[in-house]
């Protein structure tokens, strides 16, 4: 089948290899030219445009970063909209709002062109891995055709409902995720102020019924004090004005994890926005600090 | 002065109201035309849309529900835009984002109409009596054109600063007064949920540090469960969304202002949004084990 793959940051990057590996046609493209040199040198096809890759692919992902830039590459002057033919699907990767995802999808149907809302969970180590969680959101026909191209990217495939679904499913994911890591963040930081050894504390804990992945991995990360991005809690900030602007739109409280938005909006206030999130820590130990 | 007025609901009708009082000529115009009539009763002209409503006013006031609908009727199809009125001052009564109303100052900048961000504090009670707290953001030379106007329709009139000041300004009062609304609920129903008459223990605080308007006006509504609106609350959780907004754009935390946003959402959800703020407390009710 031939593939198209645009945005190759630290997620798309690994993700294109597989596919390569698996042996399919692969057209790239990148707003940073540097970006697909890699690609370039595993067998990957560049175009100039998103257009073109369109051009070339029965099926094209995209992972990308926002809304904005997800409407811009596919709606956008030479995006991928201007290369489509009719019968083409969009696997949209990213972490995208529902709201946008509905409507690309409505308009893009229009075109005779599929959509798949297929956003991840797992990181960069998941998408090293392929053993990314994924969420899909679309018509299950479209979701069974590329199955085996997903297969090769992650080891949990499920299929949420319509259109926006996955995005519905990755916001919850998100929610969860970080309000573990706040939790985790809150706890350690307690032990400290207890006078207590945190590293102990998370040992202890991660036997218990507060045992997680985030308290093995991003606790990890707060008791070695290592704050280098697994996942940049920018993101993580991003996917909260989602999180709050569904909120706000259903009519539904969200008394955990509006505050934990808050300390995400200090984070970045903070110049932290590119450290791992498990940086809440530090947001934490900064309001002693305010003296 | 001639003014036009756009935006004849359950603030913009008194506001225009006071302003016809005060000797000023109005040609208003609203969605429905039904809203008009009370205003043409009192003096007023009809006016076929935003831009007829602009066609000789000195001044333009517009006082609808967000956002898109002031985009409406200032850039919109038949907006005051259209009107062609180089020179106009404009003002918006409206609580938008303040990044909304930055834009849409710049815009009509661009067709020569100098707007003013106008938001009021007080609701209907103060629409009514003409006591309005109102926070103005754009340049001096329009706060002083509206100056008069403003006059006829508030008291505690401030010149904020620049565009989006006075949206600024709205709200924080909104903060304060979201946050307010839910603490007095919660104080008056821990008093009750402990046995302890509600209405001693406001009457005893109204004389110490907790005093605030909101305890002694909106306590006093809760005491009596009064739950018609005055300010609805589908309108404080769009105002709580303006700020959890302003938030995330300028990486702000918001503790209290965060938690009493999911509160709003909980009271439109529940389908409390229609009645007064103040029915917060029946959401705290039924969170503190079931009805009053």
């Amino acid at each position: 089948m031939s593939v198209g793959f645009v945005g190759l940051g630290a997620m798309g990057r690994p993700m294109t290899l597989h596919l390569l590996r698996a042996g399919h046609r692969l057209a790239v493209w990148s707003r940073r030219p540097a970006s697909v040199e890699p690609l370039r040198a595993a067998g990957a096809e560049i175009c100039a445009t998103a257009a073109a890759v369109a051009r070339q692919s029965t099926v094209t992902f995209t992972m990308l970063t926002a809304d904005a830039d997800l409407e811009q590459v596919v709606l956008g002057p030479d995006g991928l909209l201007a290369g489509w033919a009719a019968g083409s699907i969009l696997v949209d990767m990213g972490t995208m709002s529902p709201t946008l995802t509905r409507r690309l999808a409505q308009r893009l149907a229009q075109a005779g062109v599929d959509m798949l809302d297929a956003p991840v969970s797992g990181g960069e180590q998941g998408a090293i891995d392929a053993t990314l969680a994924i969420m899909v959101g679309g018509r299950e026909s479209v979701l069974e055709r590329v199955r085996p191209l997903l297969a090769r990217l992650g080891k949990t495939i499920v299929h949420i409902g319509d259109h926006g679904a996955g995005q519905v499913a990755k916001a919850c994911n998100q929610m969860i995720m970080v309000g573990a890591i706040q939790a985790v963040a809150e706890a350690l930081h307690l032990s400290s102020a207890a006078g207590v050894d945190p590293r102990r504390v998370r040992q202890a804990l991660s036997g218990g019924s507060a045992g997680s992945r985030v308290l093995d991995l991003m606790g990890r990360r707060m008791v070695d004090r290592d704050f280098t991005a697994g996942v940049e809690a920018r993101l993580h900030h991003k996917d909260f004005h989602i999180v709050s602007d569904d909120a706000h739109r259903l009519a539904v409280p969200l008394p955990v994890s509006a505050p934990v938005a808050q300390q995400l909006n200090a984070l970045v206030a903070k110049g932290w926005g590119n450290c791992d999130t498990s940086a809440l820590l530090c947001v934490l130990e900064s309001a002693m600090g305010a003296k | 002065m001639n003014i036009g007025f756009i935006g004849l609901g359950i603030m913009g009708r008194p506001m225009a109201l006071n302003l016809l009082a005060a000797g000023h000529q109005l040609r208003v115009w609203a969605r429905r035309a039904v809203s008009m009539q009370p205003l043409l009763d009192a003096g007023a002209s009809a006016a076929g849309g935003p831009a007829d409503a602009a066609a000789d006013a000195e001044l333009v006031i517009s006082m609808v529900a967000d956002a898109p609908d002031v985009e409406q009727v200032w850039l919109g199809e038949g907006g005051v835009a259209d009107a062609g009125r180089t020179g106009l001052v404009g003002v918006d009564m409206s609580t938008i984002r303040p990044a909304a109303a930055r834009d849409i100052a710049g815009r009509l900048r661009g067709v020569g109409i100098d707007f003013l961000d106008a938001p009021v504090s007080g609701g209907e009670v103060g629409a009514v009596a003409g006591t309005l707290s109102i926070m103005v953001g754009g340049s001096e030379a329009a706060f002083a054109t509206a100056q008069p106007a403003f006059a006829c329709m508030g008291k505690n009139i401030v010149h904020v600063g620049d565009s989006g000041a006075g949206q600024v300004a709205k709200a924080a009062n909104q903060i304060v007064t979201g946050v307010g609304v839910l603490t007095v609920a919660e104080a008056l129903n821990f008093a009750a949920k402990s046995g302890v008459d509600p209405a001693r223990v406001r009457e005893a605080l109204l004389g110490g540090f907790a005093y605030s308007k909101i305890l002694e006006n909106h306590g006093q509504r809760m005491l009596d469960r009064n739950f018609k609106p005055g300010f609805k609350s589908w309108m404080h959780q769009k105002d709580m969304n303006i700020v959890m907004q302003s938030a995330h754009e300028l990486g702000l935390c918001l503790p209290a202002a965060a938690a009493t946003a999911q509160m709003y959402n909980a009271m439109v959800g529940s389908g409390l949004g229609e009645e007064d703020s103040i029915a917060i407390l029946k959401l705290l009710e039924q969170l503190s084990g079931g009805d009053h």
